[in-house]
C-alpha cells in the first residue's frame, strides 16, 4: 500500500493529511486559492514532497490514492456562478422549480428571495404527460423539445436539466428528450431526473436535477484541469472525490452526478470520528466541528453516520441522500450582541476572517467568541503568526456587552462563553435527542480550531460522559476522506400499501438497482468481494406525508416475514422519533433505497507506546484563566509533548499548533494510544468509560 | 422547590439561555406535528401553530407556520384552564374547538397538555392545527350556507381527551361519530398529543436542570425583555391616530353586500391600540370574526412590519391592546357562524392595519397580498377507495411589494406570511381524485410598481371521480377587495374561479359558495398577485425587460402601466 493523501479545500485553508504505508501521518496546510483551487492543491502536494526531500514528480509516483474534497460546486451555487442552465419540464408546470413550494423562510422579515438557478426565460415546457399509474396520457411532443433546444442554443446554454411529472414511473419521455437534445446541442451537459433522483415530489426532483446541471460543467472543467495536471506530474494512482453522502466516487462518476458534491464540505467529519474512535471500539459518536463562522454537528450510530434527504443549498433543495449534518452560525468569529430587550445573543453574524475578531487587531470592533475566550484566558494565539490584542478584545466586550448588560467585562465575556455553549449544546440535541437518541450513550468527538475550548461545558450540559479530541483535529475532514468508502445511493419510488406490495416486483426493482450499482462500482475498479449492498425503504402510515427510512431486507431476503420485520421496525422508529406509534394503522411503502459501497482499504492507525501518567514534562508555564467565577493560576501544557498515558487534571490549558484545549476544573484529560486526547469528568475511571461506550449497540 | 422566588436573581445570561431553550422546545413540538400528521392540511400545508405556556398561563414561546393561528393560542388555553380549574391532573390532555369558548374557529382544534413535575403543574405544551374534518354541514369545515355555528361543526367545549393518562373513550367516540373521516381526525388528534408529549419530555428535562423557581424568574425576565424590545421597536413609529377601512366581498348569504372593517389605530408612547368600533355589525354568514381571531390578526400585522425581530410572547404583547365591540363583524356573538374568519376577515384586518400604519411608516409596510380564493373539497376517491378531504393549497396568491423589494411569488394569503408550503402535485394526485393540468404563474397578475407585487397562480385541475362536494371560499373578487398598491404602486387584478363542465359549458364560481363536481369537470383558478409599491414609471428598466422576457409581464401591460414604448 502506497501513500494516501486527503486534500480538503476549505474557505480559508486547504488541508492535507498524508499517510504513509506504515500509518504515520503528516499534516500540511496551504492557503486556499479561490480563483483556481488547483494552485493551492499543488502547493500543498509540493510541500509534502519537499518535506521528504523529493521532487513533486518523484513523490507523486509513490502516491497510491488522493481523496479530494472540493467546494467548487458549493461555491458556484452560493455565488450564483454556475453554468447557464436551461430546464425542460411538463407543459403546465413551468414555475414549480422557481416557486420553491412557495415558502418564505423568515416569515416576519422583509427581504429578497434567493436567486433562481434558472430564470423563467430558460425554462421550456414540452407537451407530454405520464399519469400517476405510469401510463402515457399525452405522448411527448418532440417539436417542443426541438424548440427548446433552439431557444437554449440562442441563449448560449451550457447545461440542460430535464424533469417531467411522474417520470420516475415511466422514463421514456425524458430519455427521448435527451436523445433530441444531444442531437441538437452536442456537447451540452444534460441531466435527467430519472437518472439523478427518480423519486416522487416534483419540486425536490426538479431542484436536485437542476442543481446537477447548474454545477456539472463547473465541476467537469475543474476535474479535467486537475487530472491533466496530476498526469503531467506523473501521477498514476487513483483520484477519488468526496460526496455529500460521506462516500467517495471516481471523477468519471462525479462528472455525471456533480450535485452529489454540493454538501460534501463537512462530510468527512463523521468518518474521521469513526477512525479516531476505532482503537477504542467507539461506534456511537457525535462529531462536532467548530470553525470561524459555523458549528457542524453529525451523529454516528453503530458505526453509521446519519443520513438525510432534506438538504438544501442557497435556498434550493438537494433531495438526494447526504449526511445529516446540522449547522448553526456559531464559530470563533461569531459576534455577540445584546438586543433591545437586554438579552444576549451570539451569531449568526460573524466577523469572518476580515476584519475578524477585535483581538486580531485588524480593525474589527465588535466582540466575538474568540474575544471572549481570549479575555477569559483560554487562548493566547489564534493559530499561525497572528498576535492577539487583549486591549481591543476587552474594549469590544466592555462597550457592546458589559455596559448594556450592567456586568463586569469578565462576566460579560463568560456570558458569551455560556450562551454560545448553550447554543451548541442545543444544536447537538437537534441531531440526538430530537432524533430519538440519548446523547449520554455517545462519545463527543471535537474538531475545528475553536471546538476544544468549548467541549467541556457542552459535554457537561448534555451529560455526555466522554470527549475525544484528535490531535490533528484541525484537518479532521481531510482525515475522514481518507477513510471513506466508495458509496452510491439509489432510490426508486414504489408507492404501495403494504397489503398490495408484490414481493417479486420489489425484488426486481432492487435487483435492477443493484445491477446498476455494481456496474458503476466496476468502472471504479471495485472487485465483487469489496461490494456491500444495503437495502432500505421509506415507510409511512397511510395518509402521512412524510416518511421514515427503515433498513430493510438484509441479505436481499424479500420474504413476507422480512416485510413484517420491516413494518415492526417502522413502528418502533416512529415511536422513538415522534413520541408515539399506531401499530393498528395501515402502513405504506413510498421509496425503495439502495446504498452500494465499494469498501476501500483503510490506512493503519498510528499507535504509540505507553509513557506513564505524569504530564509535567509538557508543562510550559502558567496563565491566569477564569474558572468557576474566579481567576485561577492555570497550568499550560504543550500538546505535542503529551504522550500516551499522560493525564492532565483540570483546570489546565493544552496548547496545540492550531488550537487550544480547555480542561475545566471538573474534568481531566488523558492522552490515548493514538496520541489523541480523551476528556471526562474527574473521578471517572476512563478505562471503564471506554468499556461502557464501546460495547453494546445504541438503541 | 421551596425556594422563595423573590430571592432568585437569574442573571441575564441564564435568561438568554433559557429563552432559547423554550423556543427550541416549541419548534420541536412543531417538527413532530409536521412529520407525523395524516392530513395534508397539517403536514403538507403546515396549517398549525405550537406554543409553550407556564402554569400561570403566560405565553413563553411559540412556533407558527401559519401566523394567524398564534395569537389565538392564549385565549384557547385560558378557556381550558378556567373550565377545569382545580381539576387538572398529570396525564390529562385537553381539547377545544368551540369558537365561543376561546378558540379562533372550529377547524383549528386546540390540544393542550399540562406538564407536571414532581406532582406540580409547571408548564403547558399546546398545539393547534386545522383538521380536515370537524363535522357540520360544510366541506372540510367550510359551510357558506351556515347561519349558526351548529351548522359548521361538532362543537367541542374544553374537554379531556385523556384523563390521567387514560383515553376518555366517551369523548373520542362522540367526536369520531360526528365526523366523516374519523380515521383522519383520530390520527391527527394522536399526532397533536404526541407532539405535546415530545414537548413535555423536553420541558421536564429543563425543570430537572434548573428547577421551577429559576425558570419562573427567568420567564418573568424574558417577558420583561420582550416588552422592552417591543417598546423600542414601537419608538420608531410616530404618535398619532391613523384610520383605515377594508371590505369583505360578502358573507355567502347576502351576496350583494360588502362588509366594512374600520380601524382607528392609535400609536401613543411605545404602545398601539387597535380600535375597531366603526366596523359593520355581525352578519348572517360565516365571515364573522371571533375576538380571538381579531386580536391575532391585528397583532400579526404588527409583527410582520414594525417589530419583526421581537419574540412573540406575552411580554411583547403588553404594548398592544384591542377594542372590538361585541356584536360586530370583528367580535360576533354566539351563535353566529365564523369559519372563514381566519382567512377572509383576518386578511381584511391585516390590510386595514397596514394601510393605517402606512400613514406613519410607509417604508415599513407591504402593499396588499393577494387574498385567498380556492375551494375545499371532499368525496370518495375511487382509486384509493378512501374518503378524502383537502383544500386546494396550490392556488396561492402573490405577496405584496415593499420599499426596495418586489413581492414574493406564489406565497398564499397574508395570514400565512409565506409559511404555507405548497403541496406536492404528485402526492396530491395520489391521494385526491384530481389531475393537475396547470400550475404556473399567472401572467400580468402582479400589481405594477417601482417594486412590483409577487406573482399569483394559474391553477387548473380535472376531476376524476363523481359526486365531489366543494366549497369555494375566500375573496378578492371585487374592485375594493383586490390587493391594494402603496405609495403610487398599483393594485393587482381581481381573482377568479371558473368551472368547465364536461359538456363544454363554463361558469364563474363565486366565492363563499357550494358547487358539485363530476368526472371530467375542470376547475380553473386565477389567484391574483400582490399589490405594487411606488410609481411603476420609476421601475428599473432592466427589471421590466427581464419580466417581459420571462413572460411574467406582457408587452401590453408594460406599455400601459410602466410606460414602456
Amino acid at each position: 500500500m502506497g501513500i494516501r493523501v486527503g486534500v480538503d479545500v476549505g474557505g480559508t485553508f486547504t488541508d492535507f493529511l498524508v499517510k504513509d504505508d506504515q500509518g504515520a501521518a503528516k499534516v500540511y496546510k496551504t492557503s486556499t486559492t479561490p480563483e483556481d483551487p488547483t494552485i493551492g492543491f499543488f502547493n500543498g502536494l509540493s510541500k509534502a514532497a519537499e518535506s521528504v526531500g523529493l521532487s513533486l514528480e518523484e513523490w507523486l509516483r509513490q502516491v497510491e490514492t488522493i481523496v479530494h474534497g472540493t467546494t467548487i460546486t458549493t461555491n458556484a451555487v452560493l455565488t450564483g456562478e454556475g453554468a447557464v442552465t436551461g430546464f425542460v419540464t411538463t407543459a403546465g408546470f413551468r414555475d414549480v422549480l422557481n416557486m420553491r413550494r412557495g415558502l418564505k423562510e423568515r416569515q416576519f422579515s422583509i427581504y429578497a428571495p434567493p436567486p433562481q438557478l434558472v430564470p423563467r426565460r430558460l425554462i421550456a415546457v414540452a407537451n407530454e404527460r405520464v399519469t400517476a399509474d405510469g401510463a402515457v396520457a399525452t405522448p411527448l411532443n418532440e417539436d417542443d423539445v426541438r424548440q427548446a433546444a433552439a431557444l437554449f442554443r440562442e441563449a448560449g446554454v451550457e447545461a440542460v436539466a430535464v424533469s417531467y411529472l411522474w417520470s420516475f414511473l415511466n422514463g421514456q419521455h425524458e430519455r427521448r428528450t435527451k436523445e433530441i437534445l444531444e442531437e441538437e446541442l452536442p456537447g451540452v451537459y444534460i441531466s435527467l431526473s430519472t437518472e439523478i433522483l427518480p423519486q416522487i415530489r416534483v419540486y425536490e426532483r426538479h431542484s436536485t436535477t437542476a442543481l446537477n446541471s447548474y454545477v456539472g460543467p463547473v465541476l467537469n472543467r475543474y476535474l479535467s484541469r486537475l487530472q491533466t495536471r496530476l498526469q503531467d506530474f506523473g501521477f498514476t494512482g487513483k483520484l477519488l472525490i468526496m460526496q455529500s453522502n460521506g462516500g467517495v466516487m471516481s471523477p468519471e462518476v462525479a462528472q455525471r452526478f456533480a450535485s452529489n458534491t454540493l454538501l460534501s464540505g463537512p462530510a468527512g467529519a463523521p468518518q474521521a470520528g469513526i477512525y479516531y474512535g476505532a482503537p477504542h471500539g467507539f461506534r456511537n459518536l457525535i462529531t462536532v466541528d467548530m470553525g470561524g463562522t459555523s458549528f457542524d454537528v453529525a451523529l454516528v450510530r453503530n458505526g453509521l453516520p446519519s443520513v438525510t434527504t432534506e438538504g438544501s443549498i442557497g435556498g434550493h433543495r438537494v433531495a438526494s441522500p447526504s449526511l445529516d449534518i446540522h449547522t448553526i452560525g456559531s464559530g470563533g468569529g461569531s459576534i455577540a450582541w445584546v438586543d433591545d430587550g437586554g438579552l444576549m445573543h451570539v451569531g449568526p453574524k460573524s466577523a469572518g476572517a476580515s476584519p475578524g475578531p477585535a483581538c486580531y487587531g485588524r480593525g474589527g470592533k465588535l466582540p466575538t467568541v474568540t474575544d471572549a475566550n481570549y479575555v477569559l484566558g483560554y487562548l493566547d494565539f489564534a493559530g499561525g503568526e497572528l498576535t492577539l490584542n487583549g486591549g481591543e478584545a476587552r474594549r469590544a466586550i466592555e462597550e457592546y456587552l458589559a455596559k448594556p448588560l450592567g456586568l463586569s467585562v469578565v462576566d460579560a465575556a463568560h456570558g458569551v462563553y455560556q450562551v454560545v455553549n448553550a447554543d451548541m449544546a442545543a444544536a447537538i440535541a437537534v441531531v440526538s435527542v430530537q432524533r430519538g437518541y440519548d446523547p449520554r450513550e455517545f462519545v463527543l468527538v471535537v474538531a475545528g480550531g475553536a471546538g476544544p475550548v468549548h467541549a467541556g461545558p457542552i459535554a457537561r450540559e448534555l451529560e455526555i460522559p466522554l470527549i475525544q479530541i484528535p490531535r490533528e483535529s484541525s484537518v479532521f475532514c481531510a482525515a475522514g476522506m481518507l477513510l471513506s468508502d466508495l458509496k452510491h445511493d439509489y432510490v426508486h419510488t414504489y408507492a404501495r400499501e403494504f397489503g398490495s406490495v408484490v414481493l417479486e416486483d420489489v425484488a426486481a426493482i432492487y435487483q435492477n438497482i443493484v445491477n446498476t450499482a455494481v456496474k458503476t462500482l466496476e468502472t471504479e475498479n471495485v472487485s465483487a468481494d469489496q461490494v456491500v449492498i444495503k437495502y432500505s425503504a421509506d415507510l409511512r402510515y397511510i395518509g402521512q406525508f412524510n416518511e421514515v427510512e427503515v433498513p430493510a431486507f438484509d441479505h436481499g431476503d424479500f420474504s413476507a416475514a422480512a416485510l413484517l420485520t420491516l413494518t415492526n421496525e417502522f413502528h418502533r422508529r416512529h415511536d422513538e422519533l415522534y413520541g408515539y406509534s399506531t401499530p393498528a394503522s395501515p402502513v405504506e411503502i413510498i421509496n425503495l433505497r439502495v446504498s452500494a459501497l465499494g469498501v476501500t482499504e483503510k490506512p493503519i492507525a498510528d499507535t504509540h507506546v505507553l509513557q506513564g501518567t505524569d504530564p509535567s514534562a509538557a508543562r510550559t508555564g502558567w496563565r491566569m484563566a477564569w474558572h468557576e467565577g474566579d481567576w485561577v493560576e492555570t497550568p499550560v501544557y504543550e500538546g505535542l509533548r503529551l504522550f500516551n498515558g499522560n493525564i492532565v487534571p483540570g483546570p489546565a490549558i493544552v496548547v496545540q499548533p492550531t488550537t487550544s484545549i480547555l480542561v475545566p476544573s471538573d474534568f481531566e484529560l488523558c492522552c490515548d494510544i493514538g496520541n489523541n486526547y480523551l476528556m471526562y469528568r474527574k473521578g471517572e475511571d476512563v478505562a471503564e468509560l471506554i468499556r461502557k461506550l464501546s460495547t453494546g449497540e445504541s438503541q | 422547590m421551596s425556594t422563595n422566588a423573590s430571592e432568585i436573581q437569574t442573571d441575564p445570561i441564564l435568561v438568554s439561555v433559557i429563552s432559547n431553550r423554550l423556543d427550541a422546545i416549541s419548534k420541536e413540538i412543531g417538527q413532530t406535528m409536521l412529520r407525523t400528521s395524516r392530513s395534508p392540511i397539517f403536514s403538507e400545508a403546515r396549517d398549525f401553530a405550537t406554543g409553550v405556556f407556564d402554569h400561570r398561563l403566560h405565553l413563553l414561546a411559540q412556533t407558527a407556520y401559519i401566523p394567524v393561528l398564534m395569537g389565538s393560542l392564549p385565549s384557547a388555553l385560558h378557556s381550558i384552564a378556567s373550565a377545569f380549574e382545580g381539576d387538572i391532573a398529570e396525564g390529562d390532555v385537553f381539547v377545544l374547538n368551540d369558537p365561543y369558548r376561546g378558540n379562533n374557529h372550529p377547524p383549528d382544534v386546540t390540544v393542550a397538555k399540562p406538564v407536571f413535575y414532581q406532582g406540580r403543574l409547571c408548564f403547558w405544551a399546546v398545539s393547534k392545527g386545522h383538521h380536515a374534518d370537524v363535522g357540520g354541514g360544510g366541506v372540510v369545515g367550510y359551510n357558506p350556507a351556515a347561519r349558526s355555528v351548529w351548522e359548521e361543526c361538532v362543537r367541542i367545549p374544553p374537554a379531556k381527551l385523556m384523563v390521567a393518562g387514560k383515553r376518555n373513550k366517551a369523548l373520542w367516540d362522540m367526536i369520531l361519530l360526528n365526523v366523516r373521516m374519523p380515521w383522519l381526525v383520530e390520527a391527527d388528534l394522536e399526532c397533536q398529543m404526541g407532539a405535546c408529549t415530545v414537548g413535555e419530555r423536553s420541558l421536564r428535562a429543563l425543570i430537572a436542570k434548573y428547577g421551577m423557581p429559576v425558570l419562573e424568574d427567568a420567564a418573568d425576565r424574558m417577558l420583561d425583555a420582550s416588552d422592552r424590545q417591543m417598546r423600542a421597536a414601537l419608538r420608531n413609529v410616530p404618535n398619532g391616530t391613523y384610520r383605515a377601512e377594508r371590505f369583505l366581498d360578502h358573507d355567502g348569504i347576502n351576496k350583494a353586500q360588502m362588509i366594512g372593517l374600520r380601524l382607528a389605530l392609535t400609536v401613543r408612547d411605545e404602545s398601539i391600540h387597535f380600535d375597531w368600533s366603526e366596523s359593520d355589525a355581525q352578519v348572517a354568514g360565516y365571515v364573522n370574526s371571533t375576538l380571538s381571531n381579531t386580536i391575532s390578526a391585528s397583532f400579526q400585522a404588527i409583527f410582520m412590519t414594525v417589530c419583526a425581530d421581537v419574540r412573540y410572547n406575552d411580554g411583547a404583547l403588553r404594548a398592544l391592546s384591542v377594542h372590538a365591540p361585541a356584536g360586530s363583524i370583528v367580535n360576533s356573538l354566539e351563535p353566529a357562524p365564523v369559519t372563514t374568519c381566519t382567512v377572509v376577515t383576518a386578511e381584511a384586518i391585516v390590510e386595514a392595519v397596514w394601510l393605517a400604519l402606512a400613514q406613519a411608516v410607509p417604508e415599513r409596510v407591504y402593499a396588499g397580498w393577494g387574498r385567498w380564493l380556492a375551494p375545499s373539497s371532499m368525496g370518495m376517491n375511487p382509486v384509493t377507495q378512501r374518503h378524502f378531504g383537502d383544500i386546494h393549497f396550490m392556488a396561492k396568491s402573490g405577496g405584496g411589494a415593499a420599499k426596495g423589494f418586489d413581492g414574493w411569488d406564489h406565497m398564499g394569503t397574508v395570514i400565512t406570511a409565506g409559511g404555507l408550503r405548497s403541496p406536492d402535485p404528485e402526492l396530491h394526485e395520489l391521494v385526491n381524485p384530481y389531475r393537475v393540468l396547470e400550475y404556473e404563474y399567472w401572467t400580468d397578475s402582479a400589481g405594477p410598481g417601482k417594486w412590483r407585487g409577487g406573482m399569483g397562480t394559474s391553477y387548473r385541475y380535472r376531476v376524476e371521480a363523481d359526486g365531489i362536494a366543494a366549497v369555494n371560499f375566500g375573496g378578492g373578487v371585487n374592485e375594493e377587495t383586490r390587493p391594494y398598491g402603496l405609495m403610487g404602486g398599483l393594485p393587482a387584478p381581481k381573482s377568479r374561479a371558473v368551472l368547465y363542465r364536461s359538456d363544454g359549458s363554463a361558469q364563474e364560481i363565486d366565492t363563499q359558495s357550494f358547487f358539485n363536481l363530476q368526472r371530467g369537470d375542470e376547475v380553473h383558478l386565477y389567484v391574483t398577485g400582490g399589490g405594487g409599491y411606488g410609481d411603476p414609471h420609476e421601475r428599473d428598466r432592466a427589471r421590466i425587460e427581464a419580466d417581459i422576457a420571462d413572460g411574467l409581464v406582457t408587452p401590453e401591460q408594460a406599455r400601459q402601466n410602466y410606460g414602456v414604448k
